[in-house]
């Protein structure tokens, strides 16, 4: 795929700038995130009932996503819902409540006890009280009155294809015993859907929302024996988009329902017609504003109350004045703190004047009283104190403290023997050889500060010098240690997220150190007799530690070093290396406008992760086309299955010739996920590549996908086959709940 | 939720009971109906309850045909053997015998039936055969849904490019089994 795609992206480097650049740009559509599917209340239409007799079948099309039902003398179903049922305890008014269809959406705890009346992803009921209601609400909403104690009307109801026999069987036994239905036919969806658009001879290809079936027709009755589904539908298509979603946003925080996974699926998602060419472009910035499509889910942005001049004036005049405060208070503390400092400082001044030309034994007893061992220590006290005393005297007259010099002290009981010293003297010999010491040491750190500052200011130069004999030496060493240094910071990443991981090398490694350090005994210590290991004789031993910790805060400074350095290298580079540009940078190639990542999650504009609007949005892209090519690639979701032209396809070689001239030329479409923008062409064109060169194909969708199964199902019951489809009461008395009379429209009966 | 005045509470309440089905008059139920408790199974549980009754009955067949030395009633008919006269006193069981050969007869009806016009459709084998056609065994990335040239052999993934890599590589366990869950590809424990 080579497009060449030409954007204005001026060397855009941190967000603000690009940020900037969005004014220009007309703001992106929006779709937002639709409500739960409440209709309100709607009243019942009755007078339905009053116009039927008792020869007037009441027709339900049992569909897995929308159940529709109405007279056998309606145009349209009177009756379009969800199967859904709520039924639960009311904890406050302790009676058990039912709402169904759309009114199961009315509100939280409606949703909450959300059942389904089919097994999901089948056509296939599954939970019989939710039945049970969805028939309660069908026959309420049609007015019916039940005067003697049963719906009274023949019931047609539509099943899926090849229904198992339990299933059938269990509806009857509702229809018959609970609502004591006088007779009762079964028939297929589609082959209805068929029928209404008067088909004899074809191939119905049916997607509809649990199952996408393909059923062959020859002069009004269907192929049985060669019909085939396939387990996919809209129902697994919204399914899959909503996994899809939940990978793609794993800390997305708005909710999102099926019934809008459903609602995106329809409304965003079409059938490509080249999928591998326009999936590899999908993510391209040409028009990838127009491929993008952004769900807005509900936030609440956080709004940085705006506060007027004036108010912030006041503001900051409180701030000062209380700034001014504390420093008056302060002052005022240090004041007092001089005051007594200088207060003690006097004491003992007066202390040392007292004790000149005192006794020995009286100047220990004022000494005593004062706490000080000898004079020496005295004098010491009163020296530190004028020291402090002047100092906080200057620094509250704003004088700068002028570093005195230090005036060197002298050690000089250090050149004296030992043997001539007393006790007295021995001690404070040692003390000043500690001083001494410290003093020394001093001196050398500052020695060796000047030293490196001078090797620094040495290397800058010849490093300088290099540069401006030999640039090109200069900048590939420099390019060179650039090189190296992308690689250690790649290097940190992987260690980093290798941490994570208990089965990386690194892991392991610190597995079997910590084993190691956690063992009393290791074998081979012990072999050699000696109880010490000799830990930490060796300096390098207490590596092992560094080893241990858990990587962050053990090389928190390494990393800002690595970065900073990059740093720098990158800068020198861009300085003077010409072929070095700003794109080249590793911040530039981080930027997002290079990242397929960053288009496939947030499309073709900046993200900002501190904005909630932003952080809100859904972004479908890919999935647009991804979702719907499952049924042409089953494999994509893993489905062990063949795609929907590999059946049709098969299911045509297989029959006769004259079979396969008809049956091709009346392929016929019906079913909701038939509805996809691009379905049909696509169908057609790859079934026209597996289909021999001289065959004629003809393929037409149902005028109406969804309401056409229904629509074909009231025609039939107005029909005299009707009549002969029904199993009335008493053949079900008799014959047991799972008989069934074979018809042109319904499943033959299994054995 | 944001705090509902009690007069709205009441309004919500009302539509409430006005969409509550278990208020409607539905004099059409049966009263007296009272359904099993045990009637919701899955798919699963149906075909294997079906195919244990299926394998019964033709065990029972089989039994019956080597156990009871009657002599079945088809066998009658076709002349293959000569009817035996029973004088009297045991009505009840040739009645017995009557509903035993007549299970019979529906049992061989269908086995000819079956015979002649192939296997009857099901709900489990009208599945489509799996693709065995090599244009289908193309790879997308698990992660964009852009075709895929690589496979991380750690992981599993499949990914389109350098940059996705990245991302599958900074990946936990966990979610990469997510991943491959969406393509059915995950492992399964058992």
């Amino acid at each position: 795929m080579t497009i060449i795609y030409s954007r204005y992206v001026e060397p855009v480097l941190t967000s603000e700038a690009t940020s900037g650049k969005r004014s220009p740009k007309p703001p992106p559509r929006i779709w937002h995130a639709i409500d739960p599917p409440f209709k309100g209340y709607q009243p019942a239409p009755s007078e339905g009932y009053q116009q039927s007799s008792c020869d007037t079948a009441i027709v339900i099309d049992n569909g897995s996503s929308l159940v529709r039902a109405g007279w056998s003398f309606d145009a349209v179903p009177r009756l379009s819902f969800p199967p859904d049922v709520a039924r639960y305890r009311d904890r406050k008014y302790n009676r058990t409540v039912s709402y169904v269809g759309y009114n199961a959406y009315a509100d939280a705890t409606t949703r909450g006890q959300l059942k389904n009346a089919f097994e999901p992803g089948t056509s296939v009921v599954g939970n019989w009280d939710a039945m049970e209601g969805l028939l309660d609400q069908i026959f309420v909403s049609l007015g019916i009155e039940g005067d003697n104690g049963g719906v009274g009307r023949p019931v047609l109801m539509t099943e899926t294809l090849a229904n198992l026999t339990y299933s059938r069987k269990t509806m009857s036994e509702i229809l018959f015993e609970c609502y004591s239905a006088p007779s009762v036919a079964y028939g297929i969806d589609s082959l209805f859907s068929y029928k209404f658009n008067r088909g004899s001879s074809g191939l119905i290809i049916s997607s509809a929302n649990a199952s996408t079936q393909v059923i062959p027709v020859l002069n009004g009755k269907p192929i049985m024996s060669s019909v085939s589904r396939l387990n996919w539908g809209g129902y697994q298509g919204a399914e899959y988009l909503f996994k899809l979603l939940r990978l793609k946003y794993p800390t997305f925080p708005g909710k999102l329902t099926d019934y809008q996974a459903q609602e995106y699926v329809r409304e965003h998602c079409y059938v490509s017609q080249d999928f591998d060419r326009e999936m590899s472009g999908f993510l391209d910035w040409t028009g990838l504003e127009d491929r993008d499509r952004i769900i807005q889910y509900p936030f609440t942005e956080h709004v940085a109350i705006e506060k007027s001049e004036e108010e912030l004036a006041r503001i900051a005049e409180r701030k000062r004045e209380g700034g001014r405060r504390l420093q008056e208070q302060a002052a005022k503390m240090r004041l007092e703190k001089l005051v007594q400092k200088e207060q003690e400082l006097e004491y003992y001044r007066d202390l040392q004047q007292r004790i000149v030309g005192q006794t020995k034994k009286e100047t220990k007893r004022l000494l005593d009283e004062d706490e000080f061992k000898d004079e020496a220590q005295l004098d010491k006290m009163i020296k530190d104190m004028e020291k402090s005393v002047r100092k906080a005297r200057n620094k509250d007259l704003g004088i700068p403290d002028n570093v005195e010099e230090e005036e060197v002290p002298s050690f000089p009981l250090l050149d004296i023997p030992d043997d001539q010293l007393d006790e007295a003297g021995l001690k404070q010999k040692r003390h000043q050889r500690l001083l001494k010491s410290g003093v020394e040491a001093r001196a050398r750190a500052k020695v060796e500060k000047e030293q490196e500052r001078a090797r620094i200011a040495e290397e800058q130069r010849l490093d300088d010098e290099r540069r401006v004999n030999d640039l090109e030496g200069w900048l590939e060493s420099r390019r060179a240690s650039r090189a190296t240094l992308l690689q250690k910071i790649r290097d940190r990443e992987r260690q980093k997220a290798d941490l994570g991981n208990r089965k990386s090398l690194a892991s392991q490694m610190r597995m079997k150190t910590l084993a190691n350090l956690a063992s009393d005994q290791p074998g081979r210590k012990r072999r050699r007799g000696g109880d010490d290991d000799n830990f930490g004789a060796n300096d390098e031993d207490w590596g092992v530690y560094r080893q241990v910790a858990m990587g962050e805060q053990s090389d928190d400074e390494e990393e800002e070093d690595l970065d900073a350095e990059m740093k720098n290298v990158e800068a020198q580079l861009l300085k003077y290396d010409p072929g070095f540009s700003e794109s080249k940078t590793m911040a530039a190639q981080k930027d997002w406008t290079k990242s397929l990542m960053h288009a496939f999650l947030r499309g073709p504009r900046p993200f900002d992760s501190e904005s909630q609007q932003e952080t809100h949005q859904l972004h479908l892209n890919v999935e647009r086309i991804r979702v719907p090519e499952v049924l042409f690639q089953p494999a994509i979701a893993g489905l062990d299955q063949a795609g929907i032209v590999d059946t049709a396809a098969d299911m045509i070689g297989m029959s006769s010739p004259q079979d396969r001239n008809s049956v091709l030329r009346d392929i016929f479409l019906t079913g909701g996920n038939t509805l996809f923008k691009g379905f049909e062409e696509r169908l057609s064109r790859e079934l026209r590549a597996v289909l021999p060169i001289e065959a004629s194909m003809r393929i037409r969708q149902a005028s109406d996908p969804l309401l056409d199964a229904w629509k074909g199902a009231a025609q039939w019951s107005n029909e005299s086959s009707f009549k002969l489809a029904l199993v009335t009461r008493e053949e079900y008395q008799e014959k047991g709940s799972d008989y069934l009379k074979e018809h042109n429209l319904g499943n033959t009966a299994a054995p | 939720m944001a705090p509902t005045t009690p007069a709205a509470d009441d309004s919500h309440q009302q539509l409430l009971d006005q969409l509550d089905l278990i208020l409607k008059p539905r004099a059409f139920r049966n009263t007296r109906w009272k359904p099993s408790q045990r009637r919701n199974k899955n798919i699963k549980q149906i075909v294997a309850e079906a195919a244990r009754k299926e394998a019964s009955v033709m065990a029972t067949q089989d039994n019956s045909g080597s156990s009871t030395p009657n002599i079945q009633s088809s066998a009658i008919e076709t002349g293959a053997a000569t009817p035996i006269h029973m004088n009297g006193a045991s009505t009840k069981s040739t009645i017995s015998q009557a509903a035993q050969n007549l299970s019979t007869m529906v049992l061989e009806r269908n086995l000819q039936a079956s015979l002649s016009t192939g296997p009857i459709a099901t709900y489990t084998n009208i599945e489509s055969a799996p693709s065995l056609h090599p244009a289908h065994q193309k790879h997308y990335c698990d992660i964009t849904g852009l075709p895929a040239p690589y496979m991380d052999p750690k992981s599993r993934l499949r990914y389109h490019n350098k940059e996705v890599f990245d991302v599958v590589r900074s990946m936990n366990q966990g979610t990469a089994e997510k991943y491959l869950e969406a393509r059915g590809a995950h492992i399964v424990l058992k």
